[in-house]
């Protein structure tokens, strides 16, 4: 595994925690981020993750036809295209509509000219994998408008009629009951966060509305969670399917007897319907590839995302499908410096082992990508600047508490501190990031051609083989990237992977005046002498990667 | 290894452009278009290709073995393929980078997907109308329907291209030996 920077977003600890979760617990990783997938709140100045966002729908497209679905009508036409936009059952591409050869003329030869309607029937034909609707039977007569010729077809299976008859039977019960719990509820669930758009309050009134037969859940008062179970179900009466429940068996929707009789005589697994090909259909289908109706394709929708605590867009796209820009893109990278770490002794093995003829033994191969315990190893770590200022970083460890990690068998020092790690501890500059056009053809700013950020492996190989220079501090200044080497002794006993979180906090010159101290959210701002100087700190975790140990022999754990 | 000599025979109705690399013994049919930046090795043995087909840039046709690999009439090569089947029969398409090696014989309207690696062991014939498709190569049997506008389609494409290619690329005249 390659060493990776991943960025920490405090959403998952909780209200008090702003450290944290130490990295080496499987759990940790989930608030653990890649850089692209991060947020900036400038109010709150927080980071912000996937996770932590609310988020809106601000409009559904069809991705085929690029065609803008208002949201009343995606609820009428069940979330798919409603236009001629079909996806292959066997390979998933979009099917065109194509009209039927004319009759030949017997030689192979087209002895007329093809006219450019074409030829009813007209067939859904897939340009990759030369499927066509024809197959199954599906043809049209008209080239337009096949959602609609399909929609009667649709609507008259088995399992859409039984699915109707439930809604109708439901429906009267549901409305009672959701008017009466949505007037006692909306006070008690309002109490984490107001729902501003009708969408999410919508939601949130449909959440608490209360199911017949299920105990309505109330988060303030648990006591009362198995009191009140049978208080709607008095007045629903039996519900009668429409069809006996074995039938649909038959018809090959269901397991069982059809299905068994099938792979007995199947004779090639294509037959078989693929997982991907199945599980896009509404309810369970038959298991037989022939069996595979080609479906309207789903849409997409565009979402909008807000910062939880403050209500500030993060992000918006631009109401157009076709346009992939946003009227609002706050996203981190263009706030926190992006980081990029690299262990040098790997490149240079990788590179070295090239030119050999004969390629060392099979377990130094293994090892020059890993670390082993009992070494010290040298790491670089990049930065890339996004601000349009120079900012200043300070990098620290935070300490670890490894707790009862491994078996007892282990002993107690190894358990405590597997691995030292050493950074620079003063604060290192980072240069402005500026456009291309703005240096001149310097070329000490761009160094070589090389597209990497900031890792350049002929000046540091060269440096590592004059002997002793410094590993740990400053080694590179190029551009708005700054490379700063640091240092990762293993201990003898050390196993799992190097993982450690580090705290960056860096400092740089803001435009906007200060305004009071609010104390929201993670960052410690600072006001120094000059009034603009601001100060952002985030935690990061460093991953470089596994342990190997120092023995060959697979230690007893577990 | 003796050293290959060259023997074009090239169609004089056969659009072939300068830039194109011959190797070996070549025969090109009529009403073949070859675009630029092709590459055909017949470097063990001769190459035959037939008429109307379409060879598109950066394929490669070439031919290890001793025997003749005769390429069908109105195929399609798109960009950058590489084909080495002994032989190749009509109306087929070859899609972009794919890859079929010389294990493999292919008959009439045969489609090979976009990147996808034709590669089997033992010796193989693909019947008409196969479909190869995905990143796993799996196999289907197209139904045939199309054919036909397909084969228009084709047609129309080689007669654009021998009259459109002349017009802005430099062509070859066959020469002998």
């Amino acid at each position: 595994m390659a060493p990776a920077i991943h960025y920490y977003c405090p959403c998952q600890s909780g209200e008090s925690v702003q450290t944290p979760p130490p990295p080496h617990m499987a759990s940790s990783s989930a608030s653990f981020h890649p850089l692209h997938c991060l947020f900036f709140c400038e109010e709150c100045d927080a980071v912000r993750c996937n996770r932590c966002v609310s988020i809106e729908v601000s409009g559904y497209y069809c991705p085929n036809c690029l065609f803008e679905v208002p949201s009343a009508s995606v609820r009428a036409e069940k979330n798919r295209c409603a236009r001629n936009c079909f996806s292959c059952p066997i390979c998933r591409s979009t099917l065109q509509v194509v009209a039927s050869d004319p009759p030949d003329g017997g030689d192979g030869r087209p002895s007329v000219s093809l006219s450019n309607v074409g030829e009813p029937p007209f067939f859904l034909y897939c340009n990759h994998c030369r499927w066509d609707s024809a197959e199954v039977g599906i043809t049209f007569e008209k080239p337009t408008g096949l959602a609609a010729q399909l929609q009667k077809f649709e609507d008259s299976a088995p399992e859409s009629l039984e699915f109707e008859r439930l809604k109708e039977h439901f429906e009267p019960f549901l409305r009672t009951s959701s008017l009466s719990s949505s007037l006692s509820h909306v006070p008690s669930t309002s109490s984490h966060h107001l729902p501003t758009s009708s969408a999410t309050a919508a939601a949130s009134a449909a959440l608490a509305r209360d199911v017949p037969g299920v105990g309505k859940y109330n988060p303030l008062a648990r006591s009362r969670v198995g009191r009140d179970r049978t208080a709607n179900k008095d007045e629903m009466p039996e519900y009668k399917s429409r069809m006996e429940i074995g039938v649909l068996g038959q018809l090959g929707s269901e397991g069982d007897g059809s299905d068994v009789e099938a792979l007995r005589r199947m004779e090639l697994a294509e037959e078989i319907a693929s997982l991907e090909q199945r599980w896009g259909n509404s309810w369970t289908t038959s298991l037989r590839t022939s069996d595979l109706r080609p479906l309207r394709i789903p849409l997409h929708s565009k979402v909008s995302k807000r910062c939880p605590t403050c209500r500030h867009i993060l992000i918006k796209p631009e109401q157009k499908a076709q346009s992939v820009r946003y009227k609002i893109k706050l996203v981190a990278a263009n706030y926190l410096p992006a980081m990029t770490v690299a262990l040098p002794h790997t490149q240079g093995a990788d590179a070295a082992r090239r030119p050999q003829a004969k390629a060392p033994s099979a377990s130094d191969d293994r090892n020059a990508g890993a670390m082993m315990a009992g070494k010290s190893y040298p790491f670089h770590l990049a930065l890339t600047n996004p601000l349009y200022d120079p900012i200043q970083v300070r990098l620290s460890v935070q300490r670890m508490h490894v707790t009862a990690v491994t078996d007892s068998t282990a002993p107690e020092k190894a358990r405590r501190t597997p691995f030292a790690i050493s950074l620079p501890t003063s604060s290192f500059p980072v240069a402005a990031f500026a456009e291309a056009w703005e240096y001149d053809d310097d070329d000490d700013m761009f160094g070589l051609e090389d597209d990497e950020l900031g890792l350049e492996m002929g000046r540091t190989r060269d440096k590592d083989g004059k002997g002793k220079v410094k590993t740990v501090g400053v080694l590179e200044k190029r551009a708005n990237v700054t490379v700063v080497g640091g240092e990762v002794v293993i201990g003898k006993e050390a196993r799992g992977y190097v993982k450690f979180n580090m705290l960056v906090s860096y400092t740089y010159r803001s435009d906007d005046p200060l305004p009071s101290e609010d104390g929201a959210g993670t960052p410690s701002r600072t006001v120094a002498k000059t009034p603009e100087v601001k100060t952002f700190t985030f935690y990061t975790v460093v991953d470089l990667g596994p342990i190997l140990p120092r023995e060959e022999k697979v230690d007893p754990d577990i | 290894m003796p050293p290959i000599r060259d023997k074009f025979t090239i169609h004089s109705r056969a659009v072939v452009c300068q830039d194109v690399e011959l190797k070996g013994d070549i025969t090109i049919g009529p009403g073949t278009v070859v675009h630029p930046k092709a590459t055909i090795f017949a470097i063990a043995g001769p190459i035959v290709i037939g008429s109307g087909c379409v060879i598109e840039e950066a394929a490669i046709i070439v031919n290890r073995r001793k025997e003749v690999m005769r390429v069908g009439d109105n195929n399609l090569f798109e960009i950058g393929c590489r084909v080495e089947c002994p032989s190749v029969g009509n109306f087929n398409t070859i899609s972009t980078r794919a890859r079929i090696h010389y294990t493999v014989r292919i008959s009439n309207y045969c489609v090979i997907g976009a990147a996808c690696l034709v590669v089997p062991t033992d010796d193989e014939t693909l019947d008409d109308y196969t479909s190869i498709f995905g990143p796993a190569a799996e196999r289907r049997t197209w139904s045939g329907r199309g054919r036909i506008q397909e084969a228009d389609l084709r047609l129309k494409h080689a007669e654009y291209l021998r009259e459109m290619l002349p017009k802005f690329n430099r062509l070859r005249r066959g020469d002998g030996a």
